[in-house]
């Protein structure tokens, strides 16, 4: 591996984090709408998420196994299906003109119009990603045996995406079971505007505390 | 759904071949559950 195609893994591996940082924003902010607000969320929100988990899978591959076609098709794959949620979701609300949309707005528009948005960007990136040749083709095998502050950045990241996995697969059961969820759920007492952003940034630090341990313990073996 | 994601992540921690070909089956599933959803007369029922 020659110096240029180091730099050129090194960049694509920073695009990947910083899409995994992108993806935790929007999550962050469905999460706090579900704990903070007290707002349930509904079946398609819940398929859009699964979609943005989908689209996570894809750079999380990428970083820790090496970066491949494979992955990138992946989360072009959750994106069609995230994607499909969403527009869904919005033809069901415009279907109606007298239908004010559900949940709250952000900037003028509701959130699974940004889903859509968010799956767009993902897939067209993707696209964008898998026209770069050197670091699909150079035989990178991922950040597991490249000690640094990179790597410990890298396990933190992952480790928050996968404790938001957790966490909502641990806050649906109840609602949904394994099966498809009530199309209008109960809202709960939720934490509160502060309480929802201090639980987030509690996962936060945990997640880089993790990371950090991980990469030290990883270094020593 | 989620739980599938979970051993998705899981998987991938572990590096199973078959962590990617889980990954598309959670999103078959995830197609599934939205094809269930379906139910209301209006455009994209598919």
């Amino acid at each position: 591996m020659n110096f240029s195609v180091e730099r050129q893994v090194s960049a694509a591996r920073w695009i990947n984090v910083l899409a995994l940082l992108a993806l935790l924003g929007v999550l962050a902010g469905s999460l706090h709408l579900q704990f903070g607000v007290g707002e349930q969320p509904c079946p398609l929100c819940l398929v859009q998420r699964s979609g943005m988990i989908g689209l996570a899978v894809g750079p999380v591959l990428n970083l820790l196994w090496g970066i491949k076609a494979r992955n990138y098709a992946i989360s072009i794959l959750a994106g069609c299906v995230g994607a499909a949620g969403s527009v869904r979701q919005v033809f069901l609300h415009i279907a109606n003109p007298a239908d004010p949309g559900y949940g709250p707005e952000v900037f003028g528009m509701h959130l699974y119009t940004w889903a859509f948005v968010t799956f767009a960007v993902g897939v067209v990136g993707c696209a964008v990603l898998l026209l770069w040749n050197t670091p699909i083709t150079c035989g990178d095998q991922g950040i597991c045996n490249e000690p640094g502050r990179f790597r410990a950045l890298t396990y933190a990241v992952v480790t928050w995406i996968f404790l938001d996995v957790v966490l909502i697969a641990v806050s649906t059961i109840p609602e949904c079971g394994l099966g498809m969820c009530p199309d209008d759920p109960a809202n709960i007492a939720g934490l509160g505007d502060v309480g929802g952003w201090l639980l987030i940034a509690a996962m936060g630090v945990v997640s880089l505390v993790v990371g950090v341990l991980i990469d030290r313990r990883r270094t020593k073996k | 759904m989620f739980v599938l994601w979970i051993a998705v992540f899981y998987g991938i921690f572990k590096k199973w071949r078959w962590t990617p070909g889980l990954a598309i089956l959670t999103l078959v599933v995830t197609v599934f559950l939205l094809k269930a959803h379906m139910t209301d007369p209006i455009p994209l029922n598919f």
